[in-house]
């Protein structure tokens, strides 16, 4: 009952600020161009000649779910991180940098409770903002394309190939995709988080896990290190792909996200061990 | 009610606290006087826990807040000098927020205590637009709000106008009057520390050199106002019988001399004695002479 007050209370907060609701608004404006692009006619030719290719049919697969697979597919992994690293980032560290922080500690609510509070908050802003996007997505697209057709699903990098004729076989499998990105994404605020815990600037926070992110991404992609992808963050947190394959690989998704979780537990961890053993000069 | 024993702490290696004990009685004001840097906020941050002292603890009333921080803390209260609010929130948003770190909102808890510190007009603004004099009644309100026995004030007064000062040291005797609370004090407005405290500590480089009442400290007769001619020559006598001249027209003696013995060697001396009266020293007086380094007189 307390912790479901205090985690109002800072989710309150989170979307009190600005910063919050600008990955909203970017969000928004990216799906508009998308969908512009998607009308042009170079573009209509070009996936009519894909979709023939792997003996499609344009009528069935170029639709509403297809468009929101793509724009979450293209989006999550550039655009979103920007906003959940800004978001986590900023939780912890811009409470200390702006005196907050020790208003709250002159209250009785130990450092460990105060970041399981934090971290429910920025988890929570992680999955619905996953779930905002596919739904603000859909909602574009069927204004665009309207809502009939199936779903169209091509993921060269995890080697996913599948198309679902069926509207609901589609959207069914498009929703569990967005819980699997929004599960995948946690990750990310949990790296931010962490060094948000740490003594150091909200900003340089945000940078450093964004860097850590572009750079495991750019290691993955070296054909040295393919033996060794499964090893990489980024990989692992692309596991929510697999649930778009006709025969879902369950021990695949299940190793994954097991490695993320064990991933987020420990960099809570060090963050709390962090923040517990520092000084909070008044 | 507020016992520190023994903290020490040190910063990159420099002491910030040595050895600092004090006890706070219940329904005491004590004040915590210093220069900057003397250790008073560091103190301050032991006994709320943000500060992990290398040695000692403090304990509210029997709990350790090194032990206990949770329990310890139930009965406090804090203001800081410039609260950092959460200023794109309403002010009663902020007190929502943070009662939830204490155990619970209670709306019409609030709004009495919204109504006590008079900020009930602009409570639902945003705290950006508030002054300086309303973000301390806001304060006031948040740490009201708990129900504290203990209220700690950490330069509580700092940038308020007269009239702000006048109100807030009414509201806190008010407190203690009316529900016995405990309060520490910290600041470096002197005058307002003699006015509202009972006892006072004065903190120089991370150490207690002095602690006792604002009564012991007005009583003590051993400074006089004086009016000798000539004062060359008062000077030194005043000086060989043990005494010291503070400034033209003052001196102070040794607890142990009596005046009236001086005023013999005066006389004798030739010395025309126009006015020697016992000088009532303020809490000034007594901080100048110990930061200024004539050691302890305690």
């Amino acid at each position: 009952m307390l912790f479901s007050q205090q985690l109002r209370g800072e989710l309150r907060k989170l979307f009190a600020r600005p910063r919050t609701w600008m990955g909203y608004g970017a969000f928004i404006l990216m799906e508009a161009v998308i969908l512009f692009v998607y009308k042009l006619d170079r573009s209509q030719q070009y996936m009519h000649a894909m979709l023939e290719r792997n003996g499609l049919d344009f009528g069935t697969y170029y639709s509403s779910l297809s468009i929101t697979f793509t724009i979450m597919l293209l989006s999550m992994f550039l655009l979103g991180s920007i906003y959940f690293a800004l978001v986590a980032g900023d939780i912890v560290a811009k409470e200390n940098e702006d005196g907050n922080l020790r208003m709250v500690f002159a209250r009785p609510i130990s450092r460990l409770r105060l970041l399981l509070v934090k971290y429910a908050a920025v988890s929570l802003y992680t999955f619905t903002f996953v779930f905002f996007v596919g739904v603000s997505g859909y909602a574009m697209a069927v204004a665009a394309v309207g809502w009939k057709g199936g779903l169209f699903v091509m993921e060269p990098k995890m080697k996913v190939f599948a198309a679902y004729p069926d509207w609901w076989e589609g959207a069914g499998r498009l929703a569990m995709s967005a819980g699997g990105i929004g599960v995948s994404m946690i990750t990310l605020s949990s790296i931010a988080f962490m060094f948000s815990c740490f003594k150091i600037k909200p900003a340089a926070a945000t940078i450093v896990t964004l860097t850590i992110l572009f750079v495991d991404m750019i290691l993955q992609s070296f054909p040295f290190f393919k033996p060794y992808e499964s090893w990489f963050i980024t990989w692992r947190m692309s596991a929510w792909v697999f649930i778009m394959e006709q025969q879902i690989s369950w021990p695949k998704i299940v190793e994954s996200y097991a490695f993320l979780l064990g991933l987020n537990v420990t960099l809570f961890t060090l963050g709390w061990i962090s923040f517990q053993s520092r000084d909070f000069k008044t | 009610m507020l016992v520190a024993s023994e903290l020490s702490k040190k910063f990159s290696g420099k002491p910030a606290l040595s050895g600092v004990s004090f006890h706070v009685k219940r329904g005491e004001i004590y004040g915590l006087l210093g220069h900057n840097g003397a250790g008073k906020s560091t103190s301050l941050g032991v006994i709320l826990g943000m500060v992990m002292p290398d040695s000692g603890d403090v304990t509210i009333d029997g709990i350790s807040v090194l032990r206990d921080r949770s329990r310890a803390l139930r009965k406090v209260g804090a203001i800081f000098e410039s609260p950092a609010f959460y200023d794109y929130l309403s002010g009663w948003d902020n007190l929502k927020i943070l009662m939830s770190y204490s155990g619970g909102f209670d709306a019409t808890a609030a709004r009495s205590v919204v109504e006590r510190v008079g900020l009930s007009r602009r409570i639902h603004s945003k705290v950006r637009t508030y002054s300086h004099g309303m973000r301390q009644r806001l304060a006031l309100a948040q740490a009201l709000l708990p129900e504290p026995e203990v209220l700690l004030l950490d330069e509580p007064t700092d940038g308020l106008d007269p009239e702000g000062i006048k109100w807030f040291r009414e509201f806190i005797l008010k407190l203690r009057d009316e529900r016995g609370m405990t309060v520490l004090f910290n600041s470096h407005l002197l005058a307002e520390v003699e006015l509202m405290c009972d006892r006072v500590a004065i903190l120089r480089e991370g150490k207690r050199v002095f602690e006792g009442s604002i009564g012991s400290i007005q009583d003590d007769t051993r400074f006089f106002e004086v009016d000798f001619e000539p004062w060359g020559i008062a000077c030194g006598l005043v000086h060989s019988a043990g005494g010291e001249v503070r400034a033209v027209g003052r001196i102070s003696l040794p607890a142990t001399m009596d005046p009236a013995g001086l005023v013999e060697t005066l006389v004798h001396a030739g010395v025309r004695i126009r006015g020697f009266s016992p000088m009532r020293r303020s809490l000034e007086d007594l901080y100048m002479e110990i930061l200024n380094g004539a050691g302890s007189p305690n």
